[in-house]
């Protein structure tokens, strides 16, 4: 029976029920939660390549009785861990590419020691990538690699194929990759060098500290936070949620600080002189122009990135020298693109049938 | 089933929803002015320089305290670092060479044959 205002009296009685039963479930699992440690994550079977300070090269088991010839590289954002790509199985993208039939390598990166603040832009470009790509070539046995870099590590990618455009990159894909940083615009007004001393900062505390990188990540949604938290309490009884709320949110705070010298060129090059976009960027003293790239490429992005907004990232297609080119636009965020129930149905397939047939 | 507009928790849930939508909106906005970035980066500097002093103070307390310094515990950090470099560089050759004498890594399970072609075989660029 509903009352005029659309009220259904007859309901009350079991939404009260249901509500009393969550309540009693809230307070059973809000213990377990602090009593457990979540789920683990990053546990498809792995051998550390090669591990030099902040870098490591992880090689992972091929899971296929059949490979692709191509190994895959994928270069992480120096800003977070690998793990993203790789929760928990069935919600792994890493599984997906082994199970896919790919060879595959990830570059990695842990938090720099305080005697790597001196860590350059070079040294992530012109050494730490082109000495994975070598490892890589010499343990698959094969002259090309692809590589997939993901949101920074994509920038890295970028630079890297810019500078040696005769290989042995063989297909490049992005994910959510920035190359126009004025569009960033929150980063873009935090770092507004007529307030923000660069120099200072690096100078004065090294390896810029990850609650600085956290706190501008938190900062672009302030209030999200504190929602989360919300609905973590309203959803503490439903075990999907707590395990998917748990993973994310264990990722999202574990960033990594960024070298000093590194985030002084970054800061400088691509947040100041937007140089990327602008065709004036250099690394070493080695020209790193977008058009140098003529590999193909897959650029993917997310609808409402609130990290890398589609206005940072749309130009780079247009800006790469290659024939072969291609963006896919997909709902999502910046993390949900690539992690997670949805990555599972949209990005994982267009990525396997995009490399699939470039990979033999 | 409940109607969502006179469901309380629901009404509730969109409430959270259009709160935080809203309160980004408002900040976002705020943060893209000028003055935040002023205000933000004066705080920002002045902890970094106040992060500074402390280092300083807490370094000249380990020397007397007869503790090493940050300097040489920084030291011997980058020793430890080349030596794992090297061990790191040994244990490549090491599986380099039985590679090469033996047909595959020490311990390694053998790799599948880089066979594999695209489901739909026939069409694309290789």
């Amino acid at each position: 029976m509903n009352a005029p205002g659309g009220l259904d009296f007859a309901a009350i009685p079991d939404r009260i029920q249901a509500e009393v039963q969550r309540a009693i479930m809230r307070s059973i699992k809000g213990v377990e939660y602090f009593a457990t440690s979540g789920p683990t994550l990053g546990s498809t079977p792995k051998d550390v390549l090669h591990s030099r300070g902040t870098m490591s090269l992880y090689h992972y088991r091929p899971m296929s009785d059949e490979i692709y010839r191509v190994p895959v590289l994928i270069v992480m954002a120096t800003t977070n861990r690998g793990y993203i790509l790789d929760l928990v199985p069935g919600q792994s993208f890493i599984e997906f590419l082994l199970r896919r039939g790919y060879d595959v390598y990830m570059l990695d990166w842990s938090a720099p020691r305080p005697e790597e603040r001196s860590l350059r832009m070079e040294d992530y470009v012109l050494d730490f990538i082109p000495d994975c790509v070598r490892r890589v070539q010499a343990d698959s046995g094969e002259q090309d690699v692809s590589i997939i870099g993901y949101c920074f590590g994509g920038v890295l990618s970028l630079l890297y194929g810019s500078i040696f455009p005769d290989g042995p990159m063989k297909n490049l894909i992005c994910f959510t990759t920035p190359i126009d940083f004025r569009e960033m615009k929150l980063f873009s007004n935090f770092s507004d060098r007529r307030y923000f001393d660069v120099d200072r900062l690096v100078d004065s505390v090294g390896n810029v500290p990850p609650e600085m990188i956290l706190s501008s990540f938190e900062m672009l949604r302030p209030a999200s936070r504190t929602v989360s938290q919300i609905q973590l309490w309203e959803n503490i009884w439903n075990d999907e949620f707590v395990k998917s709320y748990r993973m994310f949110d264990r990722w999202a705070t574990d960033t990594l600080p960024l070298a000093g010298e590194y985030f002084r060129t970054i800061t400088k090059d691509l947040m100041w002189d937007n140089k990327l976009y602008n065709d004036t960027m250099s690394v070493g003293g080695r020209p790193a122009k977008l058009e140098n790239i003529k590999v193909p490429i897959l650029h993917a992005v997310a609808e409402h990135d609130h990290i890398v907004p589609y206005d940072a990232a749309k130009h780079l297609i247009a800006k790469i020298g290659s024939a072969d080119k291609e963006e896919v636009v997909l709902k999502g965020g910046h993390v949900s693109l690539v992690a997670g129930a949805n990555a599972v149905k949209r990005l994982w397939p267009k990525l396997d049938s995009w490399l699939g047939k470039r990979s033999t | 089933m409940t109607d969502k507009i006179t469901d309380p928790v629901a009404l509730w849930q969109k409430m959270v929803g259009e709160m935080e939508k809203g309160f980004n909106s408002f900040a976002t906005k705020a943060m893209e002015t000028p003055e935040f970035s002023q205000a933000m980066n004066r705080a920002g500097g002045a902890a970094a320089g106040a992060q500074k002093q402390f280092g300083d103070l807490m370094e000249k307390y380990l020397l007397s305290m007869n503790l090493p310094s940050r300097e040489q515990m920084t030291g011997i950090a980058e020793r430890l670092q080349s030596i794992e470099g090297q061990l790191g560089e040994i244990k490549m050759m090491l599986s380099q060479m039985s590679t090469n004498s033996a047909g595959s890594p020490i311990g390694a399970a053998p790799r599948p044959p880089r066979t594999k072609r695209p489901p739909s075989e026939g069409g694309g660029p290789k």
